[in-house]
């Protein structure tokens, strides 16, 4: 197995299929993501993005093709390297937003209490949640529930991110501090996969893939995919339906 | 052993829990209340002491699995256990996290309806007190896991409420609580003699009627201990990654 710092790519995807019974969710979908950027998965709802993240998490498993994680096929042995976010809030709302950071931070295998305290104030401080800290998570508000699991999620300051759906339901404040939170994840070195059907988002990744009916039909920098619609003015919406249109006719 | 993962689980099913206070005072609450039913509703003393070891092994299957069938069907829909079976926790470490702080609860529910049974209902019993309550700790110990297994198969709290009437009100009728096993058609008792309710309901008979000790219940003990032990493996085992 090569070492951790000689494996560029985070994420290789090759030829992934993955079906729910008779409905085809991946079709060969390929895909590389190197280490240290923001990589979006864009596309509609029912494009096969979150299926695509439950696959590199190891939540399911692929019916043809390979995946391997920071050079690793995805299982519980290496998922202390990762961390990942659900479309849900996904949090225990009975307990303080501590209490939850906590949990996660203990089940990622974090044992010294001092480490421990230190990470867990570190990821509550980051997405803006010290002040309600001591709050039950029943008694936020949705965005703040984000926040805490954005918090729960990079607690043991894994290398690599999966956030589905990160920013859904985000007024376009919050919106914001979470992109300013992704850009300071990426500066550490951080790789984010991060979902959206939001053109908004996808401004903000370093690379994207446009995913539709569970193939990609473009990837490259958002410039790049504005570019080769041919016209300059072209948004990423523009660039979206270009590619539909298109993949459309390639077919 | 208990690992530190499935110890970590347990902690934290156990601070959720008693973080909620209604849930706490009605966990306290309900088995008193039903107990104090039942003791007013069997004015004949001698009928008590014969019921009273059939409903304590019924009252324990069914509040541990109606309290751990319903918290664990939450985890799965509030997406907490889909973001645990992406963390390096084993599905093993989940059942037996989740058994333990789940039956903290239910060992607490079981205690008070003995305790209330004895001390308060002055039910006549033969046997030792802490060998019934050892007995009713491997029932409750089955009844947690199949609240757990259970859960599998229900997409919604309403769904999982609509497990009770077929895996605890059938074993009430068949499993010798309200007639004997042996005035019933032969297929009943074949039906019977697979629920694991026969079993605990036998036992907690021979101890608090006959005054017999755990060795002389050896058989029933072990069938409820393999009944346990069978459904935590089915728990773990359909605990898929995949939620």
């Amino acid at each position: 197995m090569p070492s951790d710092n000689l494996i560029e790519l985070a994420v290789e995807v090759d030829t992934v299929s993955f079906n729910y019974n008779n409905l085809k969710a991946l079709d060969e979908l390929s895909l590389h993501v190197p280490r240290g950027i923001s990589f979006g998965l864009l596309g509609p709802n029912g494009a096969g993005k979150t299926t695509l993240i439950r696959l590199l998490v190891g939540l399911l498993r692929p019916r043809s093709g390979s995946i391997r994680i920071l050079g690793q096929t995805p299982s519980r042995k290496m998922a202390h390297l990762i961390g990942y976010m659900p479309q849900l809030h996904s949090l225990y709302a009975e307990l303080s937003v501590t209490q939850n950071v906590e949990f996660f931070a203990r089940i990622y295998g974090l044992s010294s209490k001092t480490q421990r305290a230190k990470q867990v104030e570190g990821a509550i401080r980051l997405v803006g949640m010290w002040s309600r800290r001591n709050d039950a998570v029943l008694k936020l508000s949705g965005g703040m529930k984000q926040r805490v699991s954005l918090a729960c999620t990079i607690v043991h300051n894994p290398p690599l991110l999966f956030l589905d759906e990160p920013t859904v339901g985000l007024d376009p404040e919050l919106r914001t501090t979470f992109w300013e939170y992704f850009s300071a994840l990426t500066k550490q070195g951080v790789t984010l996969i991060i979902s959206s059907h939001t053109m908004d988002d996808a401004a903000h990744c370093d690379s994207l893939a446009f995913i539709r009916d569970g193939k990609v039909i473009a990837k490259g920098t958002p410039n790049d995919l504005k570019q080769a619609t041919g016209r300059p003015e072209a948004t990423l919406e523009d660039a979206f339906l270009h590619f539909v249109r298109t993949w459309g006719k390639g077919e | 052993m208990m690992s530190s993962l499935a110890f970590t689980v347990a902690a934290r099913v156990i601070r959720q829990l008693t973080r909620d206070r209604r849930t706490m005072a009605l966990i306290f609450i309900v088995p008193l209340v039903v107990m104090t039913l039942i003791g007013l509703s069997f004015p004949e003393t001698s009928v008590l002491d014969y019921i009273a070891p059939a409903l304590l092994a019924t009252l324990a299957l069914f509040f541990g699995f109606l309290l751990t069938g319903i918290s664990f069907l939450r985890e799965r829909s509030q997406g907490t256990l889909e973001r645990l079976m992406a963390s390096p926790v084993s599905r093993l470490d989940i059942v037996v996290g989740y058994l333990c702080g789940f039956f903290i609860f239910a060992l607490t529910q079981t205690l008070i309806i003995l305790l209330f049974t004895i001390y308060v209902l002055k039910v006549n019993y033969y046997g030792d007190l802490w060998q019934i309550f050892v007995f009713q700790i491997i029932v409750i110990i089955g009844a947690v896991n199949l609240g757990i297994f259970i859960s599998t198969f229900a997409r919604n709290e309403f769904q999982m409420v609509q497990f009770i009437p077929l895996i605890i009100l059938p074993q009430v009728f068949l499993c010798g609580v309200l007639w004997p096993i042996e005035q019933m058609p032969d297929y009943l008792q074949w039906i019977s003699a697979v629920l694991p309710l026969t079993y605990a309901v036998d036992g907690l008979r021979d101890i608090m009627l006959s005054g017999q000790n755990l060795i002389h219940v050896g058989v029933e003990l072990a069938v409820l201990v393999g009944f346990a032990v069978l459904i935590s493996i089915l728990a773990a085992v359909t605990l898929r990654r995949g939620t």
